[in-house]
């Protein structure tokens, strides 16, 4: 038989949590099209502003800052408890991962108290008119991701507490952070479209 | 060339690890087990086999529109069933064919050209292919219950508003992009992430070849425009559904927005049908004249300027609503300047012929029937980003003709160089090589007698999307010219289709690599096994099969007891760390079922969004669900 040359890649390590991953990769492109999806969202508030007279339209209230902003706070908080989850399962720490988790779950929970109660008192909706619609579509969107993530950190955090904390799960909690991080960064612009917008690019009335 | 099996390595285990592997990867039994399939080539024919039924489906369509036109006053068929068969054309055509075509050959030639086994997703692949399946059954459902989209291809309001097309047949249709967007964008994931993280090690950046360069740049494409048609689609649907005001002028929506944003996305789109298409010619044209192609590195930067310059151009198909001149000065530059980067690369095929052996197969005949049609179409492409002359043109044959010039030069004849040149891989038998010059012969005389009448009949003012014609306009014999040209497509259709059945019975066996080509592909058996190679390969070269047997190198040690494949480094694709594949699952299945649940039902009730998101939800835990956990001992 003809000697061949090869390339011996046995004492690999089998799997690998970092953004060597594929699946890290996988959830990267998943947040670009998210982030282009609101990005082309917010091109369109602007451009739907410009043939306004009058923004928000008569009738429309103006939002709130404080509470939105209050939420803010607690969102770009919770992104700690993800951060402190990940790395506690990059070293396989199961009670890391576990308070991670939870700490990630109670800021966004509360965060997301907050939004509801603040979105309960628009006197519009997204029937009303135009700005209603947008407003509607950027809180809307944004909380269907956010609550899925909730979801699944959620049942992460289940297998986590009661289940196998294997190379999966660990890779899994990675992954959820990486999407809690996007979230959260892109809710960033959102939040100043939908809370400071009327007040920077509309009419005062 | 010597069989690839002479010279893998001679483990002293290999009769094991042929074992192994063909057991791990063996498809599971039974329907249920058919529709939990996750390899990339069963999942990629899938693609393929579908998409070819759009084509024909879309192709009949296309007849009927030319029967119609045939002459003057023609009573075949009225205006109403026109509409609808002509907009279900160009739907089925865009949306339901090329794009998932495209799509379907990557899936299945991606991951044999990067020498690994799998996509990086299996399960995410297995489930694009369901959402597709969903937006074809969802739109010809429509079709045949009296419910077909009659508002055009692009679905302008306020046409398309809620005022002027009440009933379904919107909604169908805005739906129907939904589901393809989001296989679409699955595919584009994990395309990029298998090019990224997937292949044979050392195959740098710099290595890989010209198609998988192409799906890459495509992929990223499809990222970035894929959102735009959604948020269109969602706009549209929302207003007809729950009366919001984004795009429906009677609501104070802006319809020019809606054109917009639906542009934005649809001048990609054509890049996206378009440039998979000139990776297949790059592999035909190394392969058939015996030479890597000629500038691997400017036809890798022209293909990514395109990809950036085709977001740059969309408002060249709203010249006709009268935008600012400045704005529209900026977007014919540009439009003109997406002819110099697509110019290098026809140079560089031109070069490479030049300087190679040529051999005359048939896939060859496509590839200078395509660098034929699509120049031309280049032309007048040109010509139509001029503001004053597309203001005559517009809307009328004249641009039926270039488009059609662009997209069936462009990404239909190159598609069937695709059929000829991998069939043998696909099926491990060749087609008949005369019977496929005749069939590009067909083809190419009754694709130019359908198509180069149209640019005429629309400088006489024949304008698009009109059912019929008064006798004295004079645009009797090239409308009969333009339908005969038409039939004879169609026989060209079916001399391919028998051609096809004819070669996966009595075709040539092929062998490994019949055409003695040089990408990875033709390493792997024909049809390729569903691990693909019993050895991953180890790449020195752009031209990795043209190294001599002696020179090569194969990856051992990866465990074959179940789905392991290598992940290697970004840029140089220096092996990392092993990577185990999930088993097959019928998970991603009932996800597709949970989420068409979901879509098809909110055109009705927009409750459906909900009970569909939580259906999806309690699926996706179930796909998630960690599996026994001897998977991932090291
Ligand atoms: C098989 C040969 C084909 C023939 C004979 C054909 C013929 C036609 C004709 C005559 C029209 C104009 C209808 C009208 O405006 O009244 C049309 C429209 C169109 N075709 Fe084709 N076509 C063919 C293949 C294709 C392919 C392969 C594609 C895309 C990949 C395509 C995409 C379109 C689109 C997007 C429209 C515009 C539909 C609309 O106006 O809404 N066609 N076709
Ligand atoms: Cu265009």
């Amino acid at each position: 038989m003809r000697e061949v040359k090869t390339l011996d890649v046995s004492h690999l390590p089998p799997y690998e949590i970092s953004s060597q991953a594929p699946l890290w990769w996988g959830q990267l492109f998943i947040t670009f099209i998210e982030g282009t999806m609101f990005s082309i969202l917010i091109a369109a508030y602007f451009y739907t502003r410009l043939r306004m007279d009058v923004w928000p339209p008569p009738g429309d209230q103006f939002p709130h800052i404080g509470l939105p902003t209050v939420s803010l706070v607690l969102i770009i908080l919770s992104a700690v408890g993800s951060y402190w989850a990940s790395e506690a399962a990059k070293r396989a720490d199961r009670m890391g991962v576990i308070w991670g988790l939870l700490l990630n779950l109670v800021l966004a929970g509360a965060a997301l108290i907050l939004r509801i109660i603040e979105w309960h008192s628009f006197n519009f909706n997204w029937k009303t008119d135009g700005y209603g619609s947008y407003i509607w579509a950027f809180l809307g969107l944004h909380t269907f991701d956010y609550i899925s993530d909730l979801v699944f950190t959620l049942v992460l955090l289940v297998i986590a507490m009661f289940g196998r904390l294997g190379p999966r799960q660990r890779v899994g909690v990675h992954v959820d952070s990486v999407v809690w991080y996007f979230i959260v960064l892109i809710w960033i612009p959102i939040y100043i479209v939908v809370y400071w917008g009327p007040w920077l690019v509309g009419t005062q009335q | 060339m010597t069989a690839t099996q002479d010279i893998v390595p001679q483990t002293q285990n290999q009769a094991e690890d042929l074992e192994n592997l063909n057991r791990v990867w063996r498809h599971p039994r039974g329907v249920l087990g058919w529709l939990s399939y996750t390899t990339h080539q069963a999942i990629g024919m899938r693609y393929i086999v579908t998409a070819f039924i759009m084509l024909l489906a879309g192709g009949i369509e296309a007849l009927l529109i030319r029967t119609q036109l045939a002459h003057s006053n023609n009573t075949f068929l009225g205006p109403d069933h026109y509409n609808e068969i002509f907009t279900t054309h160009g739907t089925t055509m865009m949306f339901l064919f090329a794009v998932p075509m495209m799509e379907g050959m990557a899936i299945y030639l991606v991951p044999l050209m990067l020498g690994t086994r799998n996509v990086a997703f299996p399960r995410l692949n297995a489930f694009g292919y369901w959402m597709y399946l969903g937006g074809v059954l969802f739109l010809y459902w429509g079709v045949f219950t009296n419910a077909a989209p009659d508002m055009g291809w692009f679905a302008y309001t306020p046409l398309s508003g809620p005022q002027f097309t009440p009933g379904k047949r919107t909604d169908i249709w805005a739906q129907m992009i939904t589901f393809t967007e989001v296989s679409a964008m699955c595919v584009a994931a994990e395309i990029i992430a298998t090019v990224f993280k997937m292949r044979a090690p050392r195959m740098s950046l710099n290595r890989i070849p010209l198609y998988v360069w192409s799906m890459l740049i495509q992929s990223f494409m499809v990222l970035f425009a894929m959102p735009a048609i959604m948020i269109a689609s969602s706009f549209l649907l929302s207003d007809r559904t729950v009366a919001t005001h984004f795009v429906n002028p009677a609501e104070g929506g802006d319809p020019l927005l809606y054109q917009h944003i639906f542009w934005f996305f649809g001048h990609p789109e054509v890049y996206i049908i378009f440039i998979p298409a000139l990776g297949f010619a790059s592999a035909i044209v190394s392969a058939n004249c015996r030479r890597e192609v000629v500038g691997y590195t400017a036809m890798v930067l022209s293909q990514i300027a395109n990809g950036f310059i085709a977001f740059g151009l969309w408002v060249h198909h709203m010249f006709a609503t009268g935008l600012p001149q400045i704005g529209e000065a900026f977007f014919t530059a540009s439009s003109m300047m997406i002819a110099i980067t697509s110019g290098v690369q026809i140079f560089c095929w031109l070069a490479t012929m030049w300087t190679g052996r040529i051999r005359l197969t048939t896939s060859m005949h496509f590839i200078y029937g395509f660098i034929a049609i699509f120049a031309l179409g280049g032309m007048t492409g040109v010509i139509l980003a001029s503001v004053p002359l597309d203001l005559q043109a517009h809307d009328t044959f004249f641009v039926v003709g270039h488009f059609h010039y662009v997209l069936i030069g462009g990404a239909v004849f190159p598609l069937f160089g695709a059929f000829y040149h991998w069939f043998p891989k696909m099926t491990g038998r060749l087609m008949n090589e005369t019977a496929g010059k005749l069939n590009f012969w067909v083809l190419f005389v009754g694709f130019n007698l359908t198509f180069f009448p149209m640019h005429i009949l629309g400088l006489k003012g024949m304008t698009r999307r009109i059912y019929t014609y008064p006798p004295e306009m004079g645009w009797d014999q090239l409308n009969m010219l333009a339908t005969i040209g038409a039939w004879i497509i169609a026989i060209g259709g079916l001399i391919f289709l028998a051609n096809v059945f004819w070669g996966r019975r009595y075709g040539t066996v092929a062998g490994n690599n019949p055409w003695d080509a040089e990408s990875l592909e033709w390493a792997a058996a024909s049809p390729p096994k569903n691990y693909n190679f019993e050895y991953l390969p180890v790449v020195t070269s752009r031209a990795p099969l043209w190294v001599p047997p002696e020179d090569r190198t194969f990856v051992t040690g990866l465990r074959n007891d179940r789905r392991e494949v290598l992940v290697t480094t970004l840029m140089d694709a220096e092996p990392h760390h092993r990577y185990v594949l999930p088993r097959p699952s019928i998970w991603p299945f009932l996800t597709g079922v949970a989420v068409t649940i979901g879509f098809i039902g909110s055109v009705f009730d927009a409750w459906y969004i909900t009970f569909g998101s939580i259906l999806t939800g309690i699926c996706l835990i179930g796909w998630f669900w960690p599996s026994r956990p001897v998977e991932l001992e090291p």
